[in-house]
């Protein structure tokens, strides 16, 4: 269609000849596939939970499942009572935040404000790295390091497997998360506020307490929330550390089963793959994906506002 | 003086928040620290198993003495210096180096005392070697009782110094009447571990009441070699035996956990950056490609175990893959691949806008100049979230577990469809099993993993600070 006519001036093409326009087509085209998985594999997730599920809420109500606090599907009669899982994993998440909030705050504020640049720069890797730390090695620590130290120490009582130790744990695996999105929006805060502040009078302690941390107060909290469905959605430390068998009421010096060790035990079980106990694990799962994707929402937009506020 | 005050409170203030950061380093070091030290006693059980044994704990409830726990030689191998000295399976470790021994924790931690060379032994051989076969025998003159009687006495046995005869019954071990076989010898083991050398033993020969004493202790002396190097080397190059924490090995786990990764990366490399790209370089700025970048970030936060969870009904069941290692890698792309994308699209975002504008209006095309331009630039960096992705994947456990890999396989997966373990869950199967040196073995295979996961961290630091460029 296109003629190449480097011989006649009058008639140059400044478009490109088609071949090439098919092949830029092309590529942009598998690009766009790329980044389509993403779609697929969200909507295949949602889709796959809500059919296999299905049968399951076609036989326990909604109210029986949330509202019921005995969990025992293998027993007869079963029961699906899910708020004991549900209790277990929000004490579980209550010891890990009390552990990793305060003191990943404390640390933020510390490399933002009070480190020197040197110090920062040598803290924040150290940081990402503690971070990536395998899952596994904090069960360990928790199951043949915390739960025998704490026996010797506090609790005698305390049983082998039990909710304490697994929380105290995740809690200290959860610091570096916290520490390192709360130490970025604390030091975007920009300067001019703090000068300000300072100009006004202000100690240090009241620039950092009055002034920069209020301004970045969303972002800190979002880093809470981003803990919050981390300490949820975590499995290894609790399927090693805190035991196979519900505590109702919650006792975290008692073994104490969550939702993600409940899905460990139903997928590694021996029953039979058809069985009814495997739409149980499907609603377990959507619960978690529900309760995890609510708190990611949460946090990603308050992170985006406080982006656009201090930009 | 209201001034001071609020300066030492300022000051307090910063106390506390360097003691934040020092509390939460000191408690991750604590962690590695005390896995090391855990992991310290592999050289002490290489060393045993080096020397021929594989010990295992036995505990006997006898009426009258109550809960008592032994070692006992639960392998000999042949032609090993514990075979030489006359040791076998089924003898009783009541010593190590002059240490009284009562679980295999305690003999590797006076093997790993004890040090180098040479160390005594004190066992008890096994029934058959110390008063040949037991028998149990109605008594004729009493309905319904019976007595353990001896049959033949090996030549050279403990029994024979002691003056036992066959025929003889044994009416009481160590002021422990005797009511079985078994109990018999356990009585003897007993004794022994309370601290005597000589065991009282009353007999009936011939129907008269006799008192003799056995000595049941032998003592030989077994070289030790600790040999630091050698037992992480054979710890990480052997598939082992799962049923004995000294003759265990990582290879299979680390040889499933490559090929795992392997195929994830297969995956995940073309995906991530092929999707970043599109999003960085080629997408338009609408609802849809807002609700693409949402839709990434949210499938980065999702829980490894609803990963698992997908993983195994889509992978293993729908696809039929089964525990496969091709399904194991799958599903690590699927958790990895969000990760990847997020990172190779800062990346690109590190580029200048006039890098690509310069080049667009030389006439470049746009996969022109992501190809010749944009990439280059952001290689060193694409590279850098790429290999702290690959950290990441090493270490994770849960999709895999819940995706139903084995916790322990004898073999070392050869295609893509065998099944496989890898080193985490290894650890994880490892950490649960109760029996001494099990939790030893998990701290050695942790070391490994974080080595690894140091290494590779490390290497991505070292590239972004030596290849980022900076654009001023």
């Amino acid at each position: 269609m296109l003629v190449n006519s480097h011989h006649s001036i009058t008639s140059l093409e400044l478009r490109p000849p088609f071949g090439r326009l098919l092949k830029e087509r092309f590529i942009r085209w598998v690009f766009m596939v790329c980044a389509f998985f993403a779609v697929v594999i969200t909507f295949a997730t949602l889709g796959m939970f809500v059919a296999e599920s299905l049968p399951f809420f076609a036989q326990v109500s909604l109210g029986e499942f949330l509202g019921g606090i005995r969990w025992a599907p293998l027993h007869e009669p079963p029961s699906y009572g899910v708020l004991a899982l549900v209790a277990d994993t929000l004490v579980i998440t209550a010891i890990a935040l009390g552990v990793a909030l305060p003191l990943g705050l404390l640390s933020a504020v510390f490399l933002s404000e009070y480190a020197s640049f040197r110090l920062r720069q040598v803290c924040k890797p150290i940081l990402e790295v503690l971070a990536g730390v395998p899952t596994v090695v904090y069960g360990f620590f928790a199951l043949r390091f915390v739960t025998p130290l704490l026996q010797r120490t506090f609790l005698p009582q305390l049983s082998f497997w039990n909710g304490l130790s697994a929380g105290l744990v995740m809690g200290i695996m959860i610091i570096p998360l916290v520490a390192s999105i709360s130490e970025e929006v604390l030091f975007a805060v920009p300067r001019r506020l703090r000068e300000a502040a300072y100009a006004l009078g202000a100690t240090k302690f009241e620039v950092t307490t009055r002034v920069v941390i209020p301004a970045a107060s969303s972002g800190i909290g979002a880093s809470f929330i981003l803990a919050l469905s981390r300490a949820i959605g975590e499995t290894m430390i609790v399927a090693l550390a805190a035991g196979r068998t519900p505590a109702w009421p919650p006792d975290p010096t008692r073994p104490m089963l969550t939702i993600t060790t409940t899905i460990v035990n139903i997928a590694t079980g021996d029953h039979e793959a058809t069985a009814f106990i495997w739409s149980v694990l499907f609603a377990l799962g959507f619960l978690l994906f529900l309760s995890t994707l609510v708190f990611n929402v949460a946090s990603h937009v308050i992170v985006r506002r406080f982006r656009e506020r201090f930009p | 003086m209201r001034r001071s005050w609020r300066k030492g409170l300022g000051n307090a203030f910063g106390v506390l928040a360097t003691s934040g950061l020092l509390l939460a380093l000191l408690a991750l070091g604590t962690m590695i620290a005390t896995t090391a030290l855990q992991a310290g006693k592999l050289t002490a059980m290489d060393a045993m198993a080096q020397a021929g044994l594989a010990l295992s704990l036995r505990s006997v409830d006898l009426p009258g003495l109550g809960f008592l726990s032994y070692v006992v030689a639960a392998q000999v191998d042949a032609n090993s210096a514990a075979a030489q000295v006359g040791l076998s399976q089924g003898d009783v470790i009541v010593a190590v180096g002059g240490r009284p021994v009562g679980r295999p924790n305690e003999v590797w931690g006076a093997v790993k005392a004890r040090g180098e060379g040479p160390a005594t032994i004190a066992w008890i051989p096994k029934p058959e070697k110390l008063w040949g076969r037991l028998q149990a025998v109605a008594r004729p003159e009493r309905a319904g009782e019976f007595c353990v009687t001896l049959t033949s006495i090996p030549a050279g046995s403990k029994a024979q110094e002691a003056g036992l005869q066959p025929g003889d019954v044994l009416i009481s071990v160590g002021d422990l009447p005797v009511t079985g076989t078994r109990q018999a010898w356990e009585a003897v083991v007993a004794a022994v571990r309370s601290g005597l050398e000589e065991v009282p033993l009353e007999i009936e020969r011939e129907g008269k009441r006799l008192k003799l004493s056995l000595h049941p202790v032998q003592r030989t002396e077994i070289p030790f070699q600790l040999d630091f190097f050698g037992a992480w080397w054979r710890f990480l190059t052997r598939i082992g035996d799962p049923r004995y924490p000294e003759r265990t090995g990582l290879l299979s786990a680390l040889v499933g956990s490559l090929l795992v990764v392997g195929v994830m990366a297969l995956f995940v490399f073309p995906l991530g950056v092929g999707a970043a790209v599109y999003l960085e370089e080629y997408a338009p700025k609408n609802w849809f490609t807002e609700a693409v970048q949402i839709l990434i970030a949210n499938l980065a936060g999702m829980p490894s175990a609803v990963v698992g969870i997908f993983g195994l009904e889509i992978f293993a069941r729908s696809w039929g893959l089964g525990r496969s290692v091709f399904a194991g890698g799958l599903t690590l792309a699927l958790l990895i691949l969000p990760q990847t994308i997020i990172a190779t699209r800062e990346a690109l975002r590190a580029v200048p806008r006039w890098v690509r504008e310069a080049a667009a209006s030389l006439g470049a095309t746009p996969w022109q100049v992501v190809r010749f331009h944009v990439l280059p630039y952001a290689l060193p960096g694409i590279f850098t979230g790429f290999i702290l992705a690959l950290a990441r994947a090493l270490g994770e456990a849960a999709p895999l577990l819940l995706l139903g890999a084995f916790l322990y396989v004898t073999f070392v997966p050869k295609s893509l469809m065998d099944s496989f373990t890898i080193v985490p869950l290894q650890i994880f199967d490892w950490a649960t099993k109760p029996q001494d040196g099990f939790s030893c073995v998990a701290a050695a295979a942790i070391i490994v993993l974080i080595i690894t996961h140091l290494a590779l961290n490390s290497l991505a630091i070292f590239l972004r600070n030596r290849y980022q460029r900076r654009w001023t």
